[in-house]
């Protein structure tokens, strides 16, 4: 799980949620690439970040989205967080005995615009939160800063500045993750994407 | 040799030094680590051996602070007992007696750079297994092997000293981006005969760089 390195982290607002990734790709100790994807869009109002082995974050982006898709077709909607949510952890679970080396977070709004996020470990376990959740190799220092900084009913432009540093913050402090970040706050109106300009070190 | 044990300190680095007629220019990023965690992200690597020696640490964080001290107090005995400054070669001779005869308990790799009045400016490496090399210019860490190539290509002998200030600003500077465990700031020392200038290069004052 140390290998490439990332942080990922996730947080509810009031009518909103945040997710925010590095954008570091690393083999151990050389950066590879600043401009890894890690966080992708799973519905209008929904993403799913992947932390851990870059290889497995790429196969399972593919998979989710296939899987996603034949829901639609099937059930003729778009699918809920939380049944998505179950989707992942069942793909996990699957290889119970030669997992994918991820740890997935979901954030997003159901059909009732209801914050929902999640994360999980790599063979399927749901934790479910009211107030944020963390992966990666910087997630001890993610708790930390979440912890000190997270309050509820946070509006969006709020909730971008607080997991804008409490992601930043992390990362400084962990050599395998860093080099850019992604923010997106996802509203009922549609998702905000920002780039942060962090330290490239 | 010895590695670093499990949960000891690595000052996993960038360090580099460079002569130019007048004295030397050495630096190094500020990242220790211990694993992945940022243990200090403001340290020192360069250590005051004597006013006109310092030298540059990589590996473990005690056994280098240890051996820096070490060095240090004979610095002292030596100026007590002759009235005057050893020469640059005599520190390096020192750090190679304790690199090498200590090697299986030691996980160091030192350069030593000063200026003394025999020799002006001088650059010695000493490599884990306590060898001793004197280069016109020298890089070491963990971070030095993404700056070999371009260390090469842009070093010339006979810089002068603000080319000098340039070239470690820019060769750290690349070695920080790409190596994980390098990071911070840079920190330079320019030693001449009338003393140590010290300066901090922070992250927005970076030369500019690719960064995709």
């Amino acid at each position: 799980m140390e290998m490439n390195g990332s942080a990922i982290v996730a947080m509810v607002g009031k009518n909103c949620v945040a997710i925010a990734t590095d954008k570091r790709l690393g083999q151990q100790a050389l950066t590879v690439d600043m401009g890894f994807e890690k966080v992708f869009p799973v519905t209008d109002s929904m993403y799913i970040g992947l932390a851990g082995l870059a290889t497995d974050v790429k196969t399972l982006r593919d998979r989710f989205r296939m899987r996603v898709n034949l829901y639609k077709h099937r059930e003729e909607r778009t699918i809920e967080p939380g049944t998505f949510a179950n989707l992942v952890s069942h793909t996990l679970y699957e290889r119970r005995f030669g997992p994918y080396f991820v740890e997935p977070v979901i954030a997003g709004l159901d059909k009732n615009q209801q914050p929902f996020i999640c994360n999980m470990d790599l063979i399927g376990n749901i934790n479910y939160a009211k107030d944020f959740v963390v992966c990666g190799t910087a997630s001890d220092n993610l708790f930390g800063m979440c912890e000190s900084l997270w309050e509820p009913d946070l509006g969006p432009e709020d909730l971008f500045e607080m997991v804008s540093q409490a992601l930043l913050n992390a990362v400084d402090r962990d050599a395998m993750s860093g080099w850019g970040a992604v923010v997106h706050i996802i509203t009922p109106d549609g998702t905000i994407t920002r780039e942060l300009k962090g330290r490239m070190d | 040799m010895a590695g670093l044990k499990p949960g000891e300190i690595n000052l996993g680095t960038t360090i580099m030094a460079v002569k130019f007629d007048g004295g030397v220019v050495v630096a190094a990023d500020s990242r220790t680590s211990t694993g992945a965690y940022v243990a200090n992200r403001v340290t020192d690597k360069l250590t005051k051996v004597n006013d006109r020696i310092y030298c540059c640490r990589s590996g473990s964080a005690a056994d280098t602070q240890a051996v820096a001290d070490i060095v240090s107090y004979h610095m002292d005995l030596y100026s007590s007992q002759h009235g005057e400054r050893p020469t640059v070669k005599v520190a390096a001779s020192l750090f190679q007696e304790i690199c090498y005869q200590n090697k299986d308990n030691l996980s160091a790799s030192i350069i030593v750079a000063g200026w003394d009045e025999q020799k002006g400016g001088s650059v010695f490496e000493i490599p884990r297994g306590g060898s001793l090399h004197q280069q016109e210019f020298a890089v070491g860490g963990s971070g030095s092997t993404y700056i070999y190539g371009f260390c090469d290509k842009t070093f010339r002998p006979g810089m002068n000293r603000e080319e000098c200030i340039e070239f470690v600003k820019n060769a750290v500077g690349l070695a920080i981006t790409r190596d994980g465990h390098s990071g911070g700031v840079i920190r330079v020392a320019v030693i001449t005969k009338d003393g140590v200038d010290r300066e901090i290069v922070y992250g927005n004052a970076l030369p500019p760089q690719y960064t995709g």
